[in-house]
């Protein structure tokens, strides 16, 4: 008995339900698997029957199955998917009717006119084909002959979607036995030049059936028959999977022979479903090695496509395809990655020109698919030539240009082809993630001066978060100024921006993005003094004009930079003799910076950076360094006297001078008097009387602590003095709490003093403070201020006890005979 | 009858694109191999004549496209499938996760009669790289739990375990057509004259 599969394999038929109505929904789902069902049992049933005739080789009988069984093939009503599967359960029969013959080898009766006798065609050349293979099988001098003979006389199916099919069966089945040989033994079994016509012969005629089906039918129906289309386009496609298993066709064979072949049908089939399917397919099918040597033909046939074709798309997938190449190919031969693609295969040159070419031809093309398509040669010049900064710069120069000739400006942040521009360059930034390679593309700022502020600016951020995130330090000035205009749009308004907006979430944003400029200019760092000088002034320039709310942010850092410049000069004073003037310089630099803070309504920062500045200069102490000090803190003076109105913000201000200039060591007495004077004045003319207390008592430093000819003052007397006043101000406070806090403080501020030894303050002075606090303290309400001033009064209290109780010896002041209670 | 007994067996190679699917058939059908990638679209078979437990049989090995996008007129192949081989790259961690994916996916189309003991082969394919990522435990263990798959580490590019692997695969088919066999599932009854209500062929085309 010949073996064969039955019915296992076939789809399970629903059960049909008699009373369901007819004709709802012709084409819907339910229907089509009932349509599918029914074609496919039909088709068992004559399958059943053939393999009983074959068993009993009764072969007139079972050819007459196989033909019914095949004519179910002829039907119109199933969709694509549908017929496949009808499809494959027939031909999955027909395999089995070929191995029968092949055993048997009919030699004594004629088998190929046989089946021509089948009276409908399809089934005929079903049949035909596969007793064409039984025949090439057994005898191979007829393969040449045979093969051209089916290919032909498959014309006779022009219905698209059987022909479709019917051809594909050839295909399938002549998979195994076409010829793949140069030279044939014997010429009638063919060589592969005969493969490759009757491939391409079978391709032309299934790409015509194809492409009629797109003109065929209702134009209601476009959208079904498109999908319809491109369900079916693998059959297509599959032509070309065979000419490429070919193994004789060599690179020279491919060039000459297949490559033009098919683009003359693709290009001359004039349907751009065809065309974008196939070009992408060429590009799947055929090896990387294949597609190098043939760039130009390829890349010239893209320029002649339809104008609905995304030839985009096609472009972007053979570079990726290629880039991808060379890396695998770098990867697994472990090679350098230059001597992966031939150095005689100019590749960006190539796609360069060839780009150029299609964007010249097609002018219908959208101005964003241009512009990925420059991404696309970017993308390639980057991952096959890292090292070629140049051709980077090339495609943006060619981008450049092609906006110019569309006189494309200030373009708009909204448009979309703006989307695929700062693409264009956030490739560059990411690829490179160093913003001094960046500066080396000349193309790079003309391109960015063609968007508009909005994305100029969201992409000089982007910038600068790369140098931070790499930080990216910038060694030169030549270097900081290119960085610098990149990033103009983050460093002034736009010329012709209108009124600035000014809601909360903006500004939060403006402050974060201003932030990020600060921490930039921190990176313009180099190791050359002098260098960093001028760095610092091209800085300066670039950042003068973006009014005070920027000021505020991206200054001070440059003041602080100079600063530390100059304690650089300082150190290598032995190197470099005019480290002096070159300090006198800086200083005149920040003066200059801080007094623009000044003029911006900045007092409270410029005050500040003027006491900075001070310390700054008496620690450097190069000449003259007295005088600009005493400059700088008369300029903190003034600041503080004219632009600085707020109470709470005078005192923090006069204490910050004070504290200052107590630490400072570089006045001589003629100097120090006038400013010591002036914080205690000023100190004394704070408005509200808490103020005043505090401010005063804080000036006592100044008489104790405070430097005169390079030693601590000590002057008792006038440190007691000041703290004095302080008790009589807090002595004259209406409120208790605030009063009882007061004294809290001066105990604290009398204690200091008298532990360190002023030996005009006495048991007596520091009894009398602790006995009103006592007295007061517990009539004070309970709130949160009072609990403050408990604790603080506790730990007073807490430290006087552990200094009185201790024993040790190296204190310099006797604690006998304070009374707590 | 046994001695004339010829079987013809379907086998379906799966998995992702550029595992090696084509290489393997390649390597196994036709002693070949070639470093250039080309990619397959849509599935069509090869044929090997093997001797399986004295007995020869066709393979028809159904080699097909890993990118989803190219089998674009669904996966009706699988149908009557006698064997399943699933093939990762072993220096592709994701070509291996993806083989519970493709097993699913092959059980739910091919909707065998008995999924549980359906015959699948799994291959670890390129262990000729020296870049390996999947470890032979790891991929063990993965066909242990589902149903002892047997496993093969291939290369189709020095033909490592290849042979090996095609036979078991030609061996675990065998035995599943000839259980498939034992059900005998004839046609539903034949009814006189059904065929004149179908409609179906009606426009004017004759081909």
């Amino acid at each position: 008995m010949y073996n064969r599969r039955s019915g296992n394999d076939w789809p399970t038929l629903p059960n049909t339900v008699c009373y369901v109505s007819f004709q709802t929904m012709p084409n819907g789902l339910d229907d089509q698997e009932k349509l599918l069902a029914e074609a496919v049992g039909a088709a068992r049933k004559q399958a059943f029957q053939m393999n009983h005739f074959l068993d009993k080789e009764r072969m007139l009988d079972a050819l007459k199955c196989a033909s019914t069984m095949l004519s179910e093939l002829r039907t119109s009503m199933l969709s694509p998917k549908s017929y496949y599967e009808l499809y494959m359960a027939v031909t999955n029969e027909l395999c089995h009717l070929e191995l029968y013959l092949s055993e048997k080898s009919h030699k004594e009766t004629d088998l190929y006119e046989l089946v021509q006798y089948s009276h409908t065609i399809a089934p005929r050349l079903y049949l035909l084909i596969t007793v064409g293979i039984v025949y090439i099988k057994n005898d191979s001098t007829l393969k040449r002959s045979i093969l051209k003979d089916l290919v032909e006389m498959c014309r006779g199916v022009q219905h698209p979607l059987r022909g479709l099919f019917l051809r594909n069966y050839l295909l399938q089945c002549t998979r195994n036995i076409l010829p793949d040989v140069l030279v044939a033994e014997n010429e009638h079994e063919g060589n592969v030049y005969d493969a490759i016509d009757f491939v391409l012969t079978n391709f032309a005629e299934m790409n015509k059936l194809w492409v009629r089906m797109q003109h065929q039918g209702h134009s209601s129906e476009k959208t079904r028959r498109e999908k319809e289309r491109e369900e079916l386009k693998i059959l297509v496609g599959t032509n070309l999977v065979r000419l490429s298993q070919l193994e004789s066709a060599t690179l020279e064979t491919y060039k000459r022979l297949i490559l033009p072949g098919i683009l003359e049908q693709v290009v001359s089939c004039r349907d751009a479903i065809a065309q974008e399917y196939l070009m992408e397919c060429i590009i799947q099918v055929f090896p990387d090695e294949f597609h190098l040597q043939t760039l130009d033909p390829f890349l010239k046939s893209c320029a002649q496509l339809e104008t609905g074709v995304n030839v985009k798309n096609i472009i972007i997938s053979l570079i990726e395809r290629l880039a991808a190449y060379n890396q695998r190919s770098g990867k697994t031969s472990g090679n350098a990655i230059d001597a992966i693609i031939p150095a005689e295969v100019e590749l960006f040159e190539v796609f360069s020109v060839q780009v150029a070419n299609i964007v010249q031809t097609r002018t219908d093309m959208p101005l964003e698919d241009t512009i990925s398509l420059q991404v696309a040669l970017l993308s390639l010049a980057q991952k096959v030539y890292p090292d070629r900064v140049d051709y980077v710069d090339k495609v943006l120069g060619t981008t450049a240009q092609i906006l110019d000739r569309m006189n494309m400006n200030n373009i708009s942040h909204l448009l979309s082809v703006n989307q695929e521009l700062s693409r264009l360059l956030r490739i560059c930034i990411d690829f490179y993630n160093n913003a001094l390679t960046i500066i080396q593309l000349l193309n790079f700022c003309p391109l960015l001066e063609k968007f508009d502020y909005t994305s100029r600016k969201s992409l000089a951020l982007y910038m600068v978060m790369n140098i931070l995130e790499n930080e990216t330090q910038v060694p030169t000035a030549e270097q900081a100024d290119s960085l610098l205009t990149i990033i103009t749009p983050l460093i002034k308004d736009d010329d012709s921006s209108t009124a600035a907006t000014t809601n909360s979430a903006d500004a939060e944003e403006f402050a974060e993005e201003q932030g990020v400029v600060a921490r930039f200019i921190h990176l313009l760092r180099s190791d050359e003094p002098d260098m960093q000088y001028k760095m610092l002034q091209t800085a300066r320039k670039h950042l003068g004009n973006g009014g005070g709310q920027r000021l505020k942010h991206v200054l001070p850092p440059l003041v602080f930079a100079a600063y530390q410049l100059a304690f650089k000069y300082k150190a290598i004073a032995e190197q470099d003799e005019n480290w002096d003037k070159k300090c006198q310089k800086i200083v005149q630099y920040c003066h200059s910076t801080i007094s623009a803070l000044a003029k911006a309504d900045l007092p409270d920062l410029a005050l500040r950076l003027y006491l900075q500045g001070a310390l700054v200069i008496g620690e450097i102490r190069y000449t003259n360094h007295e005088t600009v000090a005493y400059e700088f803190m008369t300029q903190a003076f003034s600041l503080y006297e004219d632009e600085i109105s707020d109470s709470k913000a005078q005192l923090a201000a006069i204490t910050l001078i004070m504290s200052t200039f107590e630490q400072m060591s570089c006045f001589g007495e003629e100097n120090a008097e006038p400013l010591r004077t002036n914080c205690a004045l000023a100190a004394s003319k704070l408005l509200k009387k808490p103020d005043q207390c505090r401010g005063v008592v804080a000036c006592a430093a100044l008489f104790w602590s405070g430097k005169q000819n390079g030693e601590e003052m000590r002057d008792e007397k006038r440190t007691l003095d000041c703290l004095k006043k302080g008790a009589r101000i807090a002595s004259q406070c209406l409120d208790t709490g605030v009063q009882v806090q007061l004294y809290v403080e001066l105990l604290n501020h009398y204690l200091f003093y008298f532990e360190r030894g002023n030996s005009l303050i006495t048991v007596a002075m520091l009894n009398q403070l602790i006995a009103k606090v006592n007295e007061e303290l517990p009539n004070l309400e309970p709130s949160e201020e009072t609990k403050q001033i408990e604790s603080h009064y506790k730990n007073t209290l807490a430290h006087l006890r552990s200094r009185m109780e201790s024993n040790d010896t190296t204190l310099e002041v006797s604690f006998a005979g304070i009374t707590l209670n | 009858m046994a001695s004339r007994k010829k079987s013809l067996l379907k086998v379906i190679i799966l998995g992702d694109s550029s595992v090696g699917k084509t290489s393997l058939m390649n390597q196994y059908v036709n002693k070949r191999f070639s470093n250039q990638y080309k990619a397959t679209i849509g599935a069509d078979f090869c044929t090997k004549e093997v001797v399986v437990n004295d007995r020869v049989v066709t393979m028809q090995i159904w080699d097909t496209a890993g990118q989803e996008r190219f089998q674009s007129l669904g996966v009706a192949f699988y149908r009557g499938a006698d064997c399943c081989v699933l093939v990762y790259d072993v220096t592709a961690p994701n070509s291996f996760k993806n083989l519970d994916s493709w097993r699913d996916e092959f059980l739910i189309q091919a909707s065998p009669r008995d999924p549980e003991h359906f015959p699948f082969v799994v291959l670890g394919n390129k262990v000729d790289l020296d870049n390996r990522q999947v470890s032979t435990r790891r991929a063990q263990q993965w066909c242990q739990s589902k149903n002892d798959i047997p496993y093969y580490e291939t290369s189709a590019k020095e033909g490592i375990n290849v042979e090996m692997a095609f036979q078991t695969i030609a061996k675990n088919a065998l035995e599943q057509e000839t259980e498939a066999e034992l059900i005998n599932d004839f046609p539903d009854q034949i009814r006189l004259n059904s065929d004149n209500n179908r409609p179906g062929n009606t426009d004017n085309c004759q081909c």
